[in-house]
């Protein structure tokens, strides 16, 4: 006990040390923490009495979490989470010791944290989660996180601590990790085709199987003109309709698990669709910003598929605008950008945007374009890269700017000055 | 001039690391020199007859497809013996190089039978190579990136394709990277490795336009400026 609250108060004192520093400080206080109380996370964790929940999967982890603690704060649930970016360990202890009082009892009901893939084997004993969600599994990073089946191993070593889980109906490796208490989310045949799984980046194997009935389905997906969607969603209490601020299917899709999720936990699909339409987006994720008078759209991606969705995206909009790539090879980046030559860059071609691109490999993703047959300019300089690119915007025009996660980091300065990281939600 | 004919070998099991790149390159390159190309694709278990073909490239995947793999290649032995005697060119690279040497022994003391191109045995180890590599081959450098845990060892007398500059290449202590015989190449550089080495991917193309024609061909010039400065930044980075 004495261990505990010590590991509460030097851990929040050294948090608070740090922002004064103007350090941020979303890891240090945890990691100081589990420290001095190496069961931190497990016993403040286990005193939540509404449980954990935990988010995990390559993409799409940061917009469901976010979504699903949405829905529960409308239904009256005090819901803590980690900010993003925060997905190990001692962003979760951080969060955990923050919001604990100092003799270690919880101020909220339950916490909704979005965990790291690989991190989530080591976590799940700890945190004992009720629901695991599962958005997708895809190949990431792999000087980071090694092959797509050993990670699929580490979520499904983790399923044995956790109550239940909900998975995504449209990706094999994730369908396959199905147990008895098991429910899925997943999108009709006309939408699921255009979020293909990993498996059928090259071939066309992925096929749902039969025996799977979602309890949670997209059904239509209608972009609006402002930015943003209206997504059909039908649901064993019948369809709901929900208006996102953030444009994508694969963000129609977050919206279906985080749905699922919601109504797993006692959630009215109603209560959890109207409280959808107030999340505000996510740095990253695809929302409007105004910079220098210009419209600017940042579409965060980290892996083929994350970049397959940005093309996807861009593909679809009614007016051409002016695009940098940035893709960095930082440590938090992945420091192999093969993963560029796995993207269906070549469906840009003929889309009518101007290309620019930036990041410490700018000349990797500019030779990635031309050999899509598309002229672009680079500029490593991301500030330059920015300025050129909404210099060359014409009045109405939209800048779209698809960053790695450092270049997301480095840019959220650049449009957002003065603006500290942990307000946005990086 | 008759279409120069790609084949893609095991897109479905092995693409895990880019390497569909090599070949989105070579029919770029062809069609900048209005030189025609087709593509064709063979799978695990598609009937081919590698006679046909002018070049072949193959590349990385997943430990459960690289088994798959071995037992479908077995069956092509003969057949890609007798074409990489013929003067057809391969690329391999990381899980089907591995392959193409006579076997890879896992960690856990698994043998994965392999055909025998390459005299040189690969074993797998518990440390993983990962990172930029740079190469200097005959025919100059080479700027890649590698991560894999088997070592390939080459017999005496089997010749590689250059030695390392940067990184580990096929064993981390030979300071040899990738293996040449005849016109079938192997070697454990992603990136993808053809993209910004253009001198290699042109070589290549040579070498398949002499098995296809007979004689030597001078590749008109392209301007490789964005190749070669993407090859500068890589090589640079940690």
């Amino acid at each position: 006990m004495i261990r505990l609250v010590l590991a509460i108060v030097v851990g929040r004192l050294v948090g608070r040390l740090s922002r004064l520093l103007g350090r941020g400080g979303s890891a240090i206080p945890g990691l100081v923490a589990a420290r001095i109380c190496p069961t931190v996370i497990d016993r403040l964790a286990g005193k939540l009495p509404d449980g954990v929940v935990v988010v995990t999967g390559t993409n799409g982890k940061t917009t469901t979490t976010k979504l699903l603690v949405t829905a529960l704060d409308a239904a009256g649930t005090r819901v803590i989470t980690n900010p993003t970016g925060s997905n190990l360990e001692r962003g979760v202890a951080t969060v955990l010791i923050e919001r604990a009082t100092v003799r270690g009892r919880p101020r909220d009901d339950m916490a909704v944290f979005e965990v790291d893939e690989a991190a989530l084997r080591t976590m799940a004993p700890r945190v004992r989660p009720r629901l695991v969600v599962v958005t997708n599994l895809a190949r990431d990073q792999l000087d980071r996180y090694g092959e797509l089946d050993t990670t699929a191993g580490h979520i499904a070593s983790a399923l044995v601590h956790a109550g239940s889980s909900l998975l995504n109906a449209d990706d094999p490796k994730v369908a396959a990790l199905a147990d008895g208490s098991s429910s899925f989310f997943g999108a009709v045949a006309d939408i699921r085709h255009l979020m293909p799984p990993d498996d059928a980046l090259y071939s066309s194997a992925a096929v749902r199987d039969p025996s799977i009935s979602p309890a949670v389905e997209v059904t239509t997906v209608e972009p609006l003109d402002g930015g943003g969607q209206v997504v059909g969603l039908a649901t064993r209490t019948g369809a709901v309709t929900v208006r996102l601020a953030v444009p994508g299917v694969y963000n129609a899709d977050n919206a279906a698990a985080a749905l699922g999720a919601a109504m797993a936990l006692g959630v009215g699909a109603e209560v959890a669709a109207a409280a959808f339409e107030q999340m505000t987006p996510p740095f990253g994720r695809g929302q409007v910003i105004e910079y220098q008078g210009r419209r600017v759209v940042v579409v965060l991606v980290k892996n083929p598929s994350g970049l397959n969705q940005a093309v996807r995206l861009l593909g679809a909009v009614d007016r051409p605008g002016q695009v940098l790539i940035a893709i960095n090879d930082e440590h938090a980046d992945g420091r192999d950008v093969s993963w560029l030559w796995d993207a269906r860059v070549e469906e840009l071609a003929g889309t009518g945007h101007r290309f620019g691109a930036s990041g410490t490999r700018a000349t990797d993703m500019a030779l990635r374009l031309k050999y899509a047959g598309i002229d672009a300019w680079h500029d490593a300089d991301l500030e330059r890269a920015v300025e050129r690119a909404v210099t060359a915007a014409e009045a109405g025009d939209t800048v779209y700017i698809v960053p790695t996660y450092t270049a997301m980091l480095r840019l959220l300065g650049i449009l957002l000055p003065g603006v500290p990281r942990h307000e946005v939600w990086a | 001039m008759s279409d120069l004919r790609i084949v893609h070998l095991y897109a479905a099991h092995m693409n895990i690391y880019g390497d569909a790149g090599n070949v989105i390159c070579l029919k770029r390159r062809l069609a900048w020199r209005g030189i025609g190309v087709e593509v064709a694709f063979v799978e695990v278990g598609d009937p081919f007859d590698f006679s046909g073909a002018d070049i072949v490239v193959a590349g990385g995947g997943e430990d459960r497809a690289q088994v798959e793999v071995a037992a479908d290649l077995v069956g092509r032995s003969a057949a890609i013996h007798e074409a990489v005697r013929d003067g057809v060119v391969f690329l391999t690279v990381c899980g089907t190089y591995q392959l193409f040497g006579r076997r890879f022994v896992t960690v856990g003391g698994q043998e994965l039978p392999g055909i025998g191109v390459f005299a040189a045995e690969t074993f797998g180890g518990t440390r993983r190579m990962i990172g930029n590599v740079v190469v200097e081959a005959p025919w100059g450098r080479l700027v890649g990136f590698e991560n894999h845990s088997g070592r390939t060892v080459l017999d005496a007398g089997q010749e590689s394709l250059g030695r390392v500059v940067r990184g580990h290449g096929n064993d981390g202590d030979s300071g040899e990277e990738g293996a040449v015989t005849e016109n079938c190449f192997g070697t454990y550089l992603h990136g993808s490795v053809l993209p910004k080495n253009p001198h290699f991917a042109d070589e290549l193309i040579r070498r398949a336009l002499r098995h296809r024609h007979g004689d030597d061909v001078t590749l008109d010039p392209l301007d490789d400026h964005l190749e070669l400065t993407a090859a500068d930044v890589a090589a640079d980075r940690p």
